[in-house]
């Protein structure tokens, strides 16, 4: 191994290990303790975090950039759109040093494009729903059976011919909801911070190498 | 000395947190407990996961039909440790998939996670002894960081592709319910892993196994056997029982009146 790839190695591995232990042993101060410096430094790192996030974004873009412009040239199967992508980038990028991000120009052209799509996506939704409910319906596992009862027992007493007839309609779908639901709820949220934290500690030690393989680790 | 004694000083403790941060060094210790056992020697072994298995008969699957793989990692960014999970997983399955010869895809959300998967993929192929198949932009499309741009991107992709897999790992919300569906219809075999109970239920719908919660976070200690990633998941199952031991101790002192005596839970 010569000398520049033991140290990009040291530079990737145990260098980003200690800026982790840092980062993180100073949010968590703050997080249990107050003092005046260790507030200032932590929101001095989120400044920093910020820079590293925005710097990120523009490492994504020319990722994205570069290789959609090499699929265009390769013309890949999917050329058109990526080049369509490609050539909405550069005017949107345009567009906003040139107008401003906040001109009503920009504003309006990015509004009036984006939300429309948006919208007739979201509209999309529906058929997606139904397709999955009726795939649902035919109850071919256990917890897809499972879930069914539930979900017609939900639908059943939520609606107005139920509750306006049956009064304890309205006390077993709120006890549904917010007993057996809630615990459920509940106890995937705790094992999944706990799962977590338990990653976070992987990481630190060193032992989850796939994710940081990415930086040597 | 001198110069930190002001400092420590006022340093306080924020109320209602210390007993989070007792609990959270007893995390810490239970977790280095268990590494320090594995290094003695001890093995720890993980009950039996259908997911994990049907991921690896998914790549064997992808490999007869000559067909990619293709994986979700998730609407979030790097903060997340979701996505954090997903992408671990991606390292692993993909360093599988391409010793049978199958390509992974992925399709991330956010700018940074599309770097990010780029050079996990890299290095997978490197680890697998195969750098000249990779190649910059192949395995890695990237749709827009938008919700539902990226629902429909992806599902678009699954029906121009029609993967022999999809596995979903990551942050995800109502816009699984659209590639979900696209997986299906092409009859791919689908894996789906989240923390959000409201697309873990999206997950039930569409896919054919399911990872609830902190067992996708298991994933990749039970895939790659390593005995140290395994002693830490054995160190979440200690916590696990304590946090129960505490809820429950919590209920019955509370029923019985005496919430003096577990008053040190709001310390």
């Amino acid at each position: 191994m010569s000398t520049m790839d033991s140290i990009s190695r040291l530079v990737r591995t145990r260098i980003t290990q200690i800026v982790i232990v840092v980062c993180l042993l100073s949010a968590a101060a703050g997080y249990y303790f107050s003092n005046p410096q260790l507030d200032a430094f932590n929101a001095e790192l989120n400044l920093w975090n910020m820079d590293i996030v925005i710097f990120t974004l523009f490492i994504g873009l020319i990722t994205v950039f570069f290789s959609y412009s090499k699929s265009v040239s390769a013309r890949t199967s999917e050329w058109p759109f990526r080049l369509y992508a490609l050539v909405l980038i550069a005017a949107w990028i345009v567009m906003g040093l040139y107008s401003g991000l906040y001109s009503d120009t920009y504003q309006t052209a990015y509004l009036s494009t984006k939300i429309t799509l948006h919208i007739a996506i979201l509209g999309q939704l529906i058929f997606f729903y139904l397709s999955a409910m009726y795939r649902t319906f035919r109850v071919k596992t256990l917890r897809t059976g499972i879930l069914v009862i539930f979900a017609l027992a939900m639908i059943l007493l939520n609606s107005p011919i139920i509750t306006s007839n049956w009064s304890p309609a309205d006390a077993i779908s709120y006890w549904l909801l917010n007993y057996p639901g809630m615990g459920g709820a509940r106890a995937i949220v705790l094992v999944a911070g706990v799962g977590g934290i338990i990653l976070a500690i992987r990481i630190l030690m060193g032992l989850e190498k796939s994710a940081l393989r990415a930086t040597g680790g | 000395m001198i110069l930190f004694t002001p400092l420590i000083e006022q340093i306080t403790p924020k109320t209602g947190q210390m007993f989070n941060l007792a609990i959270f060094i007893i995390m810490g210790v239970l977790v280095y407990l268990s590494y320090s056992f594995a290094r003695q020697g001890r093995t720890w072994t993980i009950r039996p996961m259908e997911a994990l298995d049907a991921i690896q008969e998914g790549i064997g699957r992808a490999a007869e039909m000559g067909k990619p793989v293709l994986e979700f990692p998730g609407i979030s960014g790097l903060s997340a440790p979701a996505t954090i999970a997903g992408l671990t997983m991606l390292g692993e399955m993909t360093e599988r998939a391409i010793k049978v010869n199958v390509p992974v895809n992925t399709i991330p959300s956010d700018t940074g996670v599309v770097t990010a998967c780029e050079s996990i993929i890299r290095d997978a192929y490197n680890r697998a002894g195969k750098p000249e198949k990779y190649e910059l932009g192949k395995y890695v499309k990237w749709y827009g960081t938008d919700q539902f741009v990226y629902a429909v991107g992806g599902a678009g992709h699954i029906l121009a592709e029609k993967p022999a897999m999809v596995v979903y790992l990551g942050y995800f919300l109502a816009d699984v319910l659209v590639t979900g569906e696209a997986g299906a219809r092409v009859g791919a075999l689908q894996i789906g892993g989240t923390t959000d109970q409201s697309a873990i239920s999206l997950m039930a719908l569409t896919c054919d196994y399911i990872l609830m919660g902190e067992e996708m976070y298991a994933l990749t200690a039970a895939i790659t056997g390593d005995k140290y990633q395994l002693a830490t998941i054995a160190a979440s199952d200690w916590i696990k029982a304590l946090l129960i031991f505490l809820m429950i101790a919590g209920v019955l002192f509370t029923a019985a009146g005496l919430k003096n005596v577990i008053s040190f839970m709001w310390w």
